[in-house]
């Protein structure tokens, strides 16, 4: 396949699971919100921490309030990665690479996006913004069941699922990090009392909840819900797990040696942490290295098949 | 009953449906009765139907503006026009005959102008063509096709008669919405296909493919085939896309293409470089190839020329076809019908007064308020003058640029171009319309069954492209005779 080709479904796979973890994380978080107690030491800015996007935030908005930081992070298309914009960078992807994919992939995206542009003015209340999250999430988790449905397990899908895993095991990284404010050694009482509350949310936002509980057959705990995150081999969206679809689809795109040695090391460091004895600040260094990891990947992937690379 | 028909009033023009007297054509007889059967509610909601599917499957074409460029949507309209079987046969007959006739004047004029020896066409007409390229001097292309792919604007006039009004040989667009065009008529008016026996449009792609097969150099049984896009911001982006996905080709830009030592062209994959054997180019001669023409262009790809010339790659069209693209040959065709194939036009032209020709130009200026005055070589729309709609000062300012460069213009007779039903503001009103047929020539010749019918949705407008307000429907060849 053409390589230009290659690199479109490789963010088109990246932007709209970027949409999709998006759209799940502002719902569950919502959810949070409006069980926790005002004057626990939660609050709307630590979404802005989430996506790392806080210096981005406060170069447009004065107060970090549920208004402000749900306008930034879903509809504000000056915002390079808010959900919106992210449906739109997916849309043109595909929009150009339609010859490679059954019909019902493009319609699906392109409906989601007319949908998201229709509503744009409803995501100012809760209810509507409940509402289009859910039409997101529906819509990204049909695209998925779209392909799996009628695609070829050819290049083409590779490198979607690459782009997919990527992001994926990224976007979990960003979400545990929040832990490090969840086990930091002077939280409040107050805090304390939520927690088990914290982590069922932590899992909710990665749709683990269900899985956890039948596989792990324990009460939601820190210790738990980190390494399963982090380590578990079939949940699909551990950062093993994502790693190691990264690495089969380099298998079946006959990577050139050398492409895994990065990932290789990364998950020999991760097997060789103990998670459950883990401080939060070697957790913050070492989903800081797995995010940095993932990043080398990410240059090697297009050195080795995107156009620049000829 | 007969609510929608009551208020519709024919002009003098033809009506595509309904007779001088309102009364239904024998082929739309079936269409005229089920549309009297729907009340403005049900036409509404069917209208609203057809806008959602045009959203939803993204059907669109790019404008150009000072804002950008803008994806617009396709514009549909509901009715359908109805062509009748018999009647089209013979159109589709004289298409074929009128592309195979043009192919042999393109071929004649790079492989020794024999035309011009035997005082055919004059010499300086070709000589003086902007799109004659000499780089194409000697040489021939399978089967003699230089044209694969030709879209020609047909009209009729009011008495019913078809004229053929020009042919695209270049890089005709829009067929992808007559294909379009059928999938969202099904959603809309599913039950009325059932009943009729209306002919498919959608086997173009298959056509298309075994076409672009036949064209393979050396008689390579599975060619690479590319479709050779400017980009996504081409107006015609859409189709580009649209039929590399229909006929499983690779959609290529000039960055993806790269022509080797070994003068064979290859495409940059994920894995090194392959070879590509047939290209479906939609960009312009000009900007084919830096390395002849124009070397500022980044849209082709160096040595393209090339690798045609030495037989290693096969472009549809190839190059310099767009000779025969060109007003001013227009009006010969009908000769060269008869020079080479030695048979009578089965389809007439409109007739065509050259400017080159003094006498001809005299009689143009004197009638300039009459006359449709048209560029030899501009395609959209752009840069012609209809007499009848014109201001004053517009006739006197075109008669200056006429006089300018008398070869580059030729004048008609303003036809008035049939009108079809078509839904204006929830009632049926007569609107002009147009139908551009497109025609395969490899080594077995196609034409679509009907076309892309365009149609001007101001009233009394006779300006039917997409780019400049016009809308379009879907084209049913219906067979009557069972």
């Amino acid at each position: 396949m053409l390589s230009r080709s290659a690199e479109r479904l490789y963010w088109l796979a990246r932007y709209l699971e970027r949409t999709e973890n998006t759209a799940r994380l502002l719902s569950v978080y919502m959810n949070l919100m409006f069980d926790m107690p005002m004057d626990v030491e939660i609050s709307w800015r630590n979404l802005l921490t989430i996506f790392g996007a806080e210096e981005a935030f406060f170069r447009l908005y004065d107060v970090p309030n549920e208004q402000n930081t749900m306008r930034f992070l879903l509809t504000d298309t000056a915002n390079p990665g808010s959900l919106f914009s992210s449906l739109n960078f997916a849309r043109e992807n595909i929009r150009t690479s339609r010859e490679l994919m059954p019909d019902e992939a493009w319609q699906q995206v392109n409906e989601m996006y007319l949908f998201a542009k229709k509503n744009v003015e409803t995501a100012t209340n809760r209810r509507g913004r409940v509402l289009i999250l859910n039409e997101i999430m529906r819509g990204c988790q049909c695209f998925t069941g779209f392909l799996s449905g009628a695609m070829s397990h050819n290049d083409s899908l590779q490198f979607i699922r690459l782009g997919r895993n990527v992001e994926r095991a990224d976007m979990t990284t960003r979400i545990l990090d929040i832990a490090s404010i969840l086990l930091a050694d002077d939280r409040s009482d107050r805090l304390r009392q939520h927690e088990n509350a914290l982590w069922m949310h932590v899992l909710k936002s990665l749709s683990a909840l269900l899985m956890y509980r039948k596989h792990r057959r324990h009460r939601v705990n820190s210790g738990d819900v980190l390494d399963y995150l982090l380590k578990d081999l079939d949940f699909p969206r551990s950062v093993s797990h994502c790693i190691n679809e990264v690495e089969t689809c380099f298998k079946r795109l006959q990577k050139p040696e050398g492409l895994d040695d990065n990932l290789n090391a990364l998950v020999s460091s991760l097997m060789a942490t103990d998670i459950y004895c883990i401080t939060p600040a070697q957790l913050h260094n070492l989903l800081d290295d797995i995010q940095v990891k993932l990043g080398v990947t990410h240059n090697q992937v297009a050195s080795t098949w995107f156009l620049a690379a000829h | 009953m007969d609510s929608l028909w009551e208020h519709y009033t024919v002009t003098d023009a033809y009506d595509e449906m309904r007779g001088p007297t309102n009364q239904a054509r024998p082929s739309s007889d079936r269409l005229s009765n089920y549309l009297a059967g729907l009340d403005h509610k049900a036409l509404d909601i069917r209208k609203t139907a057809a806008d959602m599917a045009i959203m939803e499957m993204g059907i669109t074409f790019t404008v150009y503006s000072d804002e950008g460029n803008i994806d617009r949507a396709w514009p549909f309209d509901i009715i359908p026009r109805i062509i009748e079987n018999n009647e089209w046969r013979r159109v589709e007959v004289g298409l074929k005959q009128r592309l195979k006739a043009l192919n042999c004047f393109i071929n004649d004029t790079y492989n020794g102008q024999s035309y011009i020896k035997e005082g055919l066409i004059p010499a300086s007409i070709v000589d003086s063509s902007s799109n004659f390229l000499k780089e194409c001097v000697g040489m021939t292309p399978k089967f003699g096709a230089w044209a694969n792919i030709c879209g020609s604007d047909l009209v009729r006039d009011k008495d019913g008669t078809i004229y053929v009004l020009e042919d695209n040989l270049r890089v005709p667009s829009g067929v992808s919405y007559m294909i379009e065009n059928r999938v969202i008529t099904k959603k809309v008016f599913p039950e009325l296909l059932q009943d009729l026996d209306v002919q498919p449009v959608d086997d173009y792609p298959t056509h298309l493919f075994e076409m672009l097969v036949s064209m393979a150099p050396n008689d390579i049984k599975k060619p690479r085939i590319a479709v050779l896009t400017p980009g996504i911001y081409n107006s015609a982006y859409f189709e580009h896309a649209f039929l590399a996905q229909q006929i499983g080709a690779e959609l290529v830009e000039g960055a993806d293409l790269i022509v080797q030592e070994d003068d064979h062209v290859y495409m940059r994959t994920i894995n090194g470089l392959e070879k590509v054997d047939v290209i479906y180019r939609r960009i312009d001669d000009r900007f084919l190839d830096p390395e002849v023409f124009r070397k500022d262009s980044l849209l082709g790809a160096k040595g393209l020329i090339r690798a045609w010339k030495a037989g290693n790659v096969a472009l549809a069209n190839a190059p310099g076809s767009g000779v025969a693209d060109d007003k001013v040959v227009y009006a010969f065709v009908p000769q060269m019908i008869r020079y080479y194939l030695n048979e009578e036009p089965i389809l007439p032209n409109v007739p065509t007064y050259l400017c080159s020709d003094p006498e001809q130009l005299s009689y143009v200026l004197e009638h300039l308020d009459e006359l449709v005055v048209k560029p030899a070589n501009e395609s959209g729309g752009y840069g012609m003058l209809i007499g009848p709609h014109a201001t004053k000062t517009e006739v006197e300012e075109f008669r200056k640029v006429i006089k300018a460069n008398p070869r580059n213009y030729i004048a008609q007779p303003t036809l008035a171009l049939s009108t079809c039903p078509t839904l204006c503001d929830n009632k049926l009103e007569p609107r002009h319309v147009d139908l551009r047929p497109f025609i395969l020539q490899g080594e077995s010749s196609f034409v679509t069954a009907g076309g892309l019918t365009r149609v001007a949705l101001q009233k009394g407008s006779l300006v039917v492209n997409s780019s400049q307000g016009g809308g379009s429907k879907d084209t049913w060849i219906i067979n009557t005779d069972r």
